[in-house]
């Protein structure tokens, strides 16, 4: 949204959010080393590395992967959903050190460049029990890759909001990547049944996240609106939305918000430019409506974010008839001016 | 959520009921966390005892042979007789690579043979389950000393014939698996074993019997020709060996027959029927 781009822009919300991050790494590869060290008297160090760094990391990409529906479901979670890119960048550093202490230690001083042994030393591509499971790892790390050099939001609008996103849509097929780099590796060694209880615990969590807060959008979406006139189709009373507030509607396959201000009510387009947030949950705050995802924000009468911000979302009539609100789902082109309905 | 309260990001503090939220979360959040740690931690196999003396270099003194594989024999103590005890000493190079290249490199420097010779080496032990091998590095200068051995060589040539045999075990590297890499084997190990073997140390069956307990064979070719690069596809997995089996003294040598190197699966064997056979070969 930013006129111009800072490296990041530290407020004491996102400094909180990355100390908690730091900790509980610590926590976690403290614990896990040192009970090791512990327990494990002949353990080697590239090994613990390799195992603390590869666990802390699927751990914090199930985090990452369960907030998209977590905030779904609740909006208390929307603090972890806006330095959400935080968690992920944090994410890719451990798994660079997983990765490269992995390449180092089993492809490394031999007699093929280690990116070739890589792809070369084990060549059972056609089995399932003797796949390559390093390879799903590396395809992983390089997704992770762009994603993390993506994060920031000059990329998003360089990129464009619809090939960033895309671009990061790819985590699922990463996820893959790594449930099957693990259970086509280190599964196959430990014979505790531990490991792959956890992995399917936390894939059948972040399945059932996703559906429960899919359906719950998709029961929204469904609803008819039947009583139509003049190109207007009657939506909801006029006190069911809340003073700054909105209601969404889904019509004809498209989210609109109407929102209420100041004795008024305004309709625009559901999706924020930025990264595709609802803004009909977010709040007219100062004037403007805010995203509730990152805070981008947008005047009520003609969608545009003010200046100098560019954003703009497609505008809507709307108007009120016996304490009823009617809305035309014919889209205004982005940033039209339309002067809102009178509620009284 | 009360109307008036609101998430932005860039705010300098959260609505009150929105961090008291994420307290809760972060709360659970750690419990499950430290959690994890420890039981991940506490459910890894347990770590081999073996150790790879990384940083040290220690002088051995004994009688090179280049087959079946590079190795020195080395005293280690006498028997009740009174006749000197031998040990083999498998040697390796640096890295991945076997001992071959740096052996050749000193002959060729040297104008010599070192075959039969009583050498002292300089290189990094590595060790486990009553096996010894020794890193040899070009960079460590590792030739001290080479001399005509003092003693009778026919000695310590001596072989045993144990006849054909039918195993079964796993190729691993020995330098990983005895040492330097923990763990050595099985499928997280798997490409690393394969680019070892494939740079030159010997590959090395092991077998685990009934009872747990481990035995640690050397695996050449029928005609004791080196079969590295032969071996990539059956390292770290279920094989079985026919082979022609030969004692040199504390190390059983395997001569594998042609086409004595096959997968073996246990559920294959022990299930035999055609729906069971068809899944392990669809994994396979």
């Amino acid at each position: 949204m930013g006129a111009s781009y800072s490296a990041v822009g530290w407020n004491r919300q996102k400094k909180i959010y990355d100390w908690i991050i730091f900790s509980f790494c610590v926590v976690y590869l403290a614990t896990f080393i040192v009970l090791t060290a512990i327990f494990n008297p002949d353990y080697t160090f590239e090994t613990v590395l390799i195992r603390s760094t590869s666990t802390l990391a699927v751990l914090i990409l199930h985090v990452i992967l369960s907030i998209g529906p977590l905030t779904r479901l609740n909006k208390k979670f929307f603090p972890l959903l806006y330095n959400r890119r935080h968690l992920g960048v944090t994410m890719f550093c451990i798994i660079l050190v997983h990765g490269a202490f992995g390449i180092l230690q089993f492809h490394s001083l031999g007699n093929v460049n280690p990116f070739v042994s890589l792809f070369t030393s084990n060549t059972h591509y056609d089995s399932i029990a003797d796949f390559p499971f390093q390879a799903l790892g590396f395809f992983a790390l390089i997704i992770f890759f762009l994603m993390a050099i993506t994060s920031h939001d000059f990329w998003l609008h360089n990129l464009s909001p619809k090939i960033w996103k895309t671009l990061h849509m790819f985590v699922y097929l990463a996820y893959f990547l790594v449930v099957m780099h693990v259970m086509l590796g280190v599964i196959q060694y430990e014979t505790n049944p531990v490991f792959i209880i956890i992995m399917i615990i936390g894939a059948i969590t972040l399945i059932s996240l996703h559906l429960v807060a899919g359906l719950k959008e998709a029961r929204k979406d469904k609803i008819n609106y039947n009583l139509k006139e003049e190109g207007f189709v009657f939506v909801c009373g006029v006190t069911e939305i809340e003073e700054s507030r909105a209601k969404i509607f889904c019509i004809d396959k498209e989210r609109i918000a109407v929102y209420k201000h100041e004795d008024k009510l305004y309709a625009i387009h559901n999706v924020c430019k930025h990264q595709g947030g609802p803004l009909g949950e977010g709040k007219i705050i100062d004037g403007c409506i805010t995203c509730p995802w990152h805070g981008y924000q947008y005047l009520p009468q003609n969608g545009q974010s003010p200046p100098p911000f560019k954003e703009m979302v497609n505008t809507y009539d709307v108007k009120v008839k016996d304490n009823k609100v009617w809305l035309n789902p014919m889209p205004y082109a982005e940033g039209t001016e339309r002067p809102g309905a009178n509620i009284r | 959520m009360q109307n008036d309260e609101f998430y932005i990001g860039w705010m300098q503090e959260a609505p009150k009921s929105f961090s008291a939220w994420i307290k809760k979360y972060l709360f659970v959040l750690l419990t499950i966390i430290i959690m994890l740690g420890v039981l991940l931690a506490l459910s890894q196999k347990k770590f081999d005892s073996g150790n790879f003396e990384f940083g040290k270099l220690t002088e051995v003194k004994g009688i090179y042979f280049s087959k079946p594989v590079p190795v020195i024999k080395v005293i280690d103590g006498k028997d009740i007789w009174g006749n000197e005890n031998y040990i083999t000493v498998p040697l390796i190079g640096f890295g991945k690579h076997g001992a071959d290249g740096v052996i050749a490199d000193i002959e060729k420097e040297k104008n010599i043979s070192l075959e039969a010779k009583e050498v002292t080496l300089k290189g990094t032990l590595l060790y486990n389950d009553g096996k010894l091998l020794m890193q040899i590095d070009a960079n460590d200068e590792p030739l001290i000393s080479v001399a005509d051995a003092a003693i009778n060589i026919a000695d310590l040539q001596k072989i045993k014939q144990l006849g054909t045999t039918d195993i079964k075990g796993e190729i691993v590297d020995p330098k990983c698996f005895f040492g330097v890499m923990k763990p050595g084997e099985g499928k997280p190990h798997k490409d690393c074993a394969i680019r070892c073997i494939l740079g030159g140390i010997p590959p090395v069956l092991k077998v685990t019997n009934e009872e747990g307990r481990q035995n640690y064979y050397l695996i050449v070719g029928a005609d004791g020709e080196k079969m590295n690069d032969m071996v990539q596809d059956y390292v770290a997995a279920p094989v079985t060996i026919h082979a022609n089996a030969v004692e040199y003294g504390d190390w059983i040598v395997l001569y594998v027959q042609q086409n004595g190197l096959q997968h073996y699966s246990y559920i294959q064997e022990h299930y035999n029927s055609a729906y069971v056979a068809c899944s392990a070969n669809c994994l396979k």
